[in-house]
């Protein structure tokens, strides 16, 4: 187990290091900050007085060099825009972030376990056949576009007309199917002040308004995945040997599938479910966008832009570093829950 | 855990809300204001931006500022003659205190000017002052090298700061009149003007609260507003809604494609008013043979439809141009029109030998932050104007922060470039855009259609000797029309301004063209 | 071998998938919606009434016009106008062209890399087999639309958009090819484990066969039929890729728009009110990644039985209870 740890935390550090240095090559390229900084007007002097300041001029491994002492005293340098330390930074657009995904994994958690275990145990019935065409539909359309549509829908307004106006039920039909808009779709409003530098769209009703779209998308994602996922490991377990036991003992069907099937069933639905980390993240980052969410995304899209170097290596870095902690963790818990997959793990 | 904590949080944050509540008192009015950028640092004299002047009228006040007509009106200087062609002189306003509680004198404005001129962003506009002379405690001249016309458009950018408090040495032994791009200066950090705000507290990038300054000078400005906060919201979608929702009380600019929006809602006003800021297509003779006949220029003038581009695609946001001055302006000549007219395009070209038309490539800038999609649209859509005169335009779109470098470079045959002229004046944009380039000198710096007409840049040249505002204006309007004539350029449309605000927000009264509203003038209802 | 058109077609109609295809009302549909929309896209130069791609066709003044079912459409536009007054009919098929070719072409790539990798790793095994499958674990960990995301946002800033006008689709190519491989490769590594224990290749290894013969004649074939369902999905998120890059500004420019860009540059007039600039292309755009998704989930639950009978048990099994 020892070992299995330093070796996985020889990869993660790997893993870092081959992205800080990517970030960095990439450095040159991304335009120039010294031009950023300066603005068209400067002359060539002031130009290469800020580049020798800045240690431009160095080569590129001493740069490279410093750049990583410093890192390792998680000091990953100012960002070119901000003018602060990008860590903090990172931790300003960070509330912004969890919170939308917190939201969203509620709604998704809330929905998935009932739906995905329905399916499971009635798989011909009408409405898990419903479900699952939803379920697939749902992971078919892209999330900005669910995003765009709830904003045309609940934001913006759609007013039907398809049915004749004049008769009582055309006009009924077209009522039901209109919607009157007004919901918020940009931002996160004025969120409250909770602590440092953390303000949370949950402590009112104006601010869950303003979360309620951003996270209504990132769930419908999110959903149709847990939902077929929790399906299969049901099917499964159900079919197995000691569940089959347990009805033949004359166990009652509910106990069977709360105790039996979805005690066994947990856990690798949230490891299959943590390795969606990445994926997540690159939804999130499509939400952000659509939404004009202030978070993580929108920001790491916005230093692209400005060819914000240390805050985009920064960005990266951190990434890079938990998707290796959260894949440890998985493999971690897939070891203790089942030897036998340990097992085929290994490449030998 | 998770939950918990979460619950937590929201127990604690509606307590931290309901100890907050009470605190603000009922009569007290506060203004919220959120712009598209913020400036990052508090020293006015670091960086050269429209950010950087909205807060020095807030913190500082000019010598002289411009009015709705672009006039000048008194503000810390109260008069100003021409004792002789070089000289401007100004007497300044008595009983003006700095936030510091410093008297403002003379020995402000001369320490001012003399940092200025060291500004890497200001001390170019500042050149033609070659010294300040105190007279007296309220008098003070400034002298130029040559006649200079525009020594009042000057003054507007001279904010005198506290000369006592910015001097000396701060305890680490930096001097506090150092200007430093992007570093923590002492001035980058504190504040002491004579504005009719005071800063409370600063966030860089997040933040800027200003609080009323209680001995402000001006008793005869109606202002009401005793707490003041700035916020920077960048995405345009974001700082409409902010505004939609009641969270903010007025915001700057209002995008293009949320125009509608705000007219139509309810308890929000929109004002708009046409820009300054010209956008054109430079067309480079260096690079394409063809781009040196002007018969071919001509037809490209001819061929693209400004009227189009500013009612279909800009939605009414942008004013159509067919030269550099806009209305107000000096060099402002009401004969030049956009002449849309395919068929003597066409003709021209034909006439150039060019019928069966040539390939060039077009690059245009692409900031996310203002009207992103719009200069890919605008680009496309010149392309397509441009192909019905089988010119075939291979266009790219780069972000800001690649944009510049390749302009410098030189690097695509038709450039995009917006210029906003820094005096309020016409000759501005000849200096800059159509002047022979000179490295030496740096005039023509901008002018990537490499086009170089002598007699237009002594025209110019002529005109910005000239001290009467009359003559003056006829030779730049004449300027205007021989440009017109050779069309170095094809000017697209100024961009208009756009300003909204909450009904109670009597905003209408303190905006201006330059885009820096006049807040601390500004008379806003209280809430109920 | 050859086959006559006759025994060809007998052969087709007693195969499983056929059979199943006839039961299966979802496919049928699913696959009649690919054939309309694939070939709508091939078709598109026969099928668009003008070419949205020459630029002297195109009226400014002809902008944001609706589609015909909304009061103020022309009938020379059937489904409308986007904002530069293209024809919306024939941008979105041209659109789905390129969204198309970026998809077949990923995905071909993709193959290429996983497959290739996935038989080196499976037959050669040890050290190679190892490194091979961690840079897998870590490509998948990342998550490949982010790991797209990422590589298209500094490849973007670094090259700058003169790069993607000229080379959009070979480097859209490239970057969701690339960032999907371990996919295949971990697929065809198993199955590659899965044979090499096999008789027969022991069989060939004992007659002498070299290493790369036996991987190549043997085990190849019997890893292409799991590739082939991957594959069809693929295709499906290969395109979903592409128009989020797009949407996000990281893809095709707007002088060559895919359905991503298309929607993209719709959004931005949404609230003007022209909802069919960004919607249709959206719905065309669904609709195709819908209906292989489908195909896809239909094709490896008939060629994949053991998922397929267990859900039949269990059918069997509540049933069973039902009747007590």
């Amino acid at each position: 187990m020892l070992t299995f740890l330093l070796k996985r935390f020889i990869q993660a550090l790997m893993v870092v290091v081959a992205i800080s240095v990517v970030g960095f090559l990439l450095q040159g390229a991304l335009g120039d900050p010294i031009q950023q900084l300066l603005g068209a007007s400067a002359s060539d002097a002031e130009r290469a007085a800020l580049r020798e300041a800045m240690g431009l001029n160095d080569p590129l491994w001493r740069q490279y060099l410093h750049f990583a002492c410093s890192a390792l005293q998680l000091d990953f340098g100012d960002s070119t825009f901000f003018h602060q330390p990008t860590l903090s930074i990172l931790a300003r657009y960070l509330p912004a972030t969890a919170e939308l995904i917190f939201a969203s994994a509620v709604l998704t958690l809330l929905l998935s376990f009932p739906i995905g275990i329905y399916a499971a145990i009635r798989p011909t019935a009408a409405l898990s056949r419903f479900f699952m065409g939803v379920s697939v539909l749902g992971i078919s359309i892209p999330v900005f576009l669910t995003a765009i549509g709830l904003i045309q829908f609940f934001s913006i307004g759609v007013s039907v007309t398809l049915f004749p106006d004049a008769t009582p039920w055309g006009h009924w039909l077209n009522d039901l199917l209109s919607t009157r808009g007004g919901m918020p779709a940009y931002g996160r409003g004025n969120p409250e002040h909770v602590i440092g530098v953390w303000y949370t769209n949950f402590a009112s009703w104006k601010g869950l308004s303003y979360i309620a779209l951003p996270a209504l998308s990132l769930a419908s994602v999110m959903l149709p995945l847990f939902v077929r996922l929790i399906r299969a490991e049901m099917v499964e377990i159900l079919a197995s040997d000691y569940v089959r036991f347990a009805r033949a003992k004359g166990l009652t069907p509910a106990r069977i599938y709360t105790v039996h099937a979805l005690k066994n069933a947990l856990l690798p639905v949230i490891t299959l479910g943590g390795m969606q980390f990445g994926s997540l993240l690159a939804y999130t980052l499509l939400t952000e966008t659509v939404f004009q969410w202030p978070g993580l995304g929108l920001m790491f899209l916005d230093a692209v832009e400005r060819a914000d170097m240390p805050l985009i290596t920064t960005c990266l870095m951190v990434a890079g570093f938990f998707f290796v902690v959260i894949n440890t963790l998985i493999d971690l818990t897939y070891r203790l829950l089942n030897p036998r997959i340990a097992l085929q793990m290994e490449p030998r | 855990m998770r939950s918990f904590r979460c619950r937590f949080a929201l127990l604690l944050g509606t307590l931290i809300l309901l100890a907050l509540r009470p605190a603000a008192a009922n009569d007290e009015v506060t203004l919220r204001v959120a712009y598209n950028t913020l400036p990052i640092s508090l020293d006015i004299h670091e960086q050269l931006s429209i950010g950087v002047l909205q807060l020095a009228h807030l913190t500082f006040d000019p010598l002289v500022r411009w009015n709705r007509h672009l006039t000048f009106e008194p503000r810390l200087a109260t008069s100003w003659e021409r004792p002789d062609a070089t000289t401007m002189r100004f007497h300044l306003r008595h009983g003006v205190v700095f936030h510091s509680g410093n008297p403002f004198t003379a020995q402000d404005v001369a320490w001012t000017v003399k940092r200025l001129k060291r500004s890497p962003d200001f001390k170019a506009i500042f050149d033609p002052i070659t010294r300040v002379d105190v007279i007296d405690d309220y008098t003070v001249d400034l002298h130029t090298r040559h006649p200079y016309p525009l020594l009042l458009n000057l003054a507007t950018y001279i904010f005198p700061m506290d000369s006592r408090f910015y001097s000396g040495e701060t305890e680490d032994g930096r001097d506090k009149a150092a200007i430093v791009k992007n570093g923590n200066s002492f001035a980058s950090r504190h504040l002491s003007g004579t504005g009719p705000f005071t800063v409370e507290q600063i966030h860089p990038g997040t933040r800027i609260d200003l609080e009323r300054f209680p001995d402000y000078w001006d008793h005869d400005s109606p202002g009401n507003v005793d707490h003041l906060t700035l916020t920077p919201i960048g995405e345009n979608a974001t700082r409409v809604a902010a505004l939609l929702s009641g969270d903010v009380d007025f915001i700057s600019p209002v995008p293009a494609n949320a125009l509608e929006r705000v007219r139509r809602a309810e308890g929000v006003k929109l004002l708009t008013m046409p820009g300054t800021r010209i956008t054109m297509l430079q067309l480079n003779q260096q690079r394409v043979p063809a781009f040196r006949d002007p018969r071919v220029r001509r037809a490209m003038a001819y061929a693209v439809d400004q009227d189009a581009i500013a009612t279909r695609l800009l939605k009414g946001f942008v004013t159509p141009a067919a030269q550099m001055s806009p209305e107000g302006y000096a060099g402002h000549n009401p004969d030049l029109v956009p002449r849309h007219d395919l068929e003597k395009a066409r003709q021209l070209m034909a006439d150039a030998g060019y019928s069966q038309g040539f390939e060039v490539t077009l690059m245009a800038p692409n900031n996310r932050y203002v009207n992103d999609a719009q200069m890919a649209q605008v680009a496309l859509a010149v392309s397509a104007m441009l192909a019905k005169i089988n010119i075939k335009v291979d266009f790219q779109t780069l972000p800001n922060s690649q944009y510049w470098e390749q302009f410098d470079a030189r690097a695509a045959d038709i450039m995009m470039i917006g210029w906003y002229s820094d005096t309020n004046d016409s000759a501005n944009f000849f200096e800059y855009l159509t002047f022979c380039p000179d490295s030496r000198t740096g005039v023509g710096f901008y002018n990537a259609s490499e086009y170089c007409n002598p007699e237009v840049d002594s025209l110019v040249e002529l005109a910005n000797g000239e001290t009467d505002p009359e003559r003056r204006a006829g030779m730049l309007k004449r300027a205007e029309a021989m440009v017109y004539d050779d069309a170095p350029f094809i000017p697209l449309y100024w961009q208009n301004l756009a300003w909204a605000a909450a009904d109670r927000v009597d905003i209408e009264p303190v905006l201006n063209v330059m885009n820096m509203p006049y807040l601390g003038d500004v008379v806003v209802e209280p809430r109920d | 071998m050859m086959l006559s058109a006759r025994t060809w077609r007998q052969q087709v109609r007693n195969s499983r998938l056929w059979y199943r295809l006839r039961r299966d009302r979802v496919a049928q549909c699913a696959l009649l919606l690919v054939v309309v929309l694939v070939g709508a896209a091939l078709l598109a130069p026969w099928l668009a009434p003008s070419n949205p791609y020459d630029l002297a066709q195109i009226n400014l003044l002809d902008s944001e016009l609706p589609p015909f079912w909304v009061a103020g459409s022309v009938s020379a536009h059937p489904l409308g106008t986007d904002v530069q007054g293209r024809d919306l009919l024939s941008i979105i098929v041209y659109g789905a062209r390129v969204s198309l070719a970026i998809g077949f072409g990923a995905v071909l790539l993709q193959a290429f890399v996983g497959i290739s990798l996935g038989l080196l790793a499976g037959y050669r095994g040890g050290r190679v087999d190892a490194l091979l499958m961690r840079l897998a674990d870590i490509q998948l960990s990342f998550s490949t639309l982010m790991m797209a995301i990422l590589v298209s946002a500094l490849v973007k800033a670094a090259f700058g958009g003169a790069f993607y006008g000229n080379y959009g689709v070979i480097v859209l190519i490239f970057i969701i090819g690339l960032s999907e491989w371990p996919q295949y490769a971990r697929t065809v590594r198993a199955s590659v484990l899965g044979e090499k224990r096999k008789e027969y290749v022991e069989a060939a290894r004992v007659l002498g066969f070299s290493g790369p013969r036996i991987v190549l004649r043997h085990i190849l074939p019997n890893a292409l039929s799991s590739s082939l369902v991957i594959s069809t999905l693929q295709i499906g998120n290969a395109i979903m890729a592409e128009a989020a890059l797009s949407f996000l500004g990281l893809g095709m420019p707007e002088t060559e728009p895919s359905l991503g860009s298309l929607i993209k540059a719709g959004f931005d007039y949404l609230q003007s009110g022209a909802w069919w600039i960004t919607l249709l292309p959206g719905l065309y755009l669904v609709g195709l990644i819908v209906s292989m998704n489908l195909l896809g989930d239909w094709l490896r639950d008939t060629l994949n039985p053991r998922f397929y009978d267990a859900i039949a048990s269990n059918a069997a099994g509540s049933r069973q209870r039902r009747r007590r």
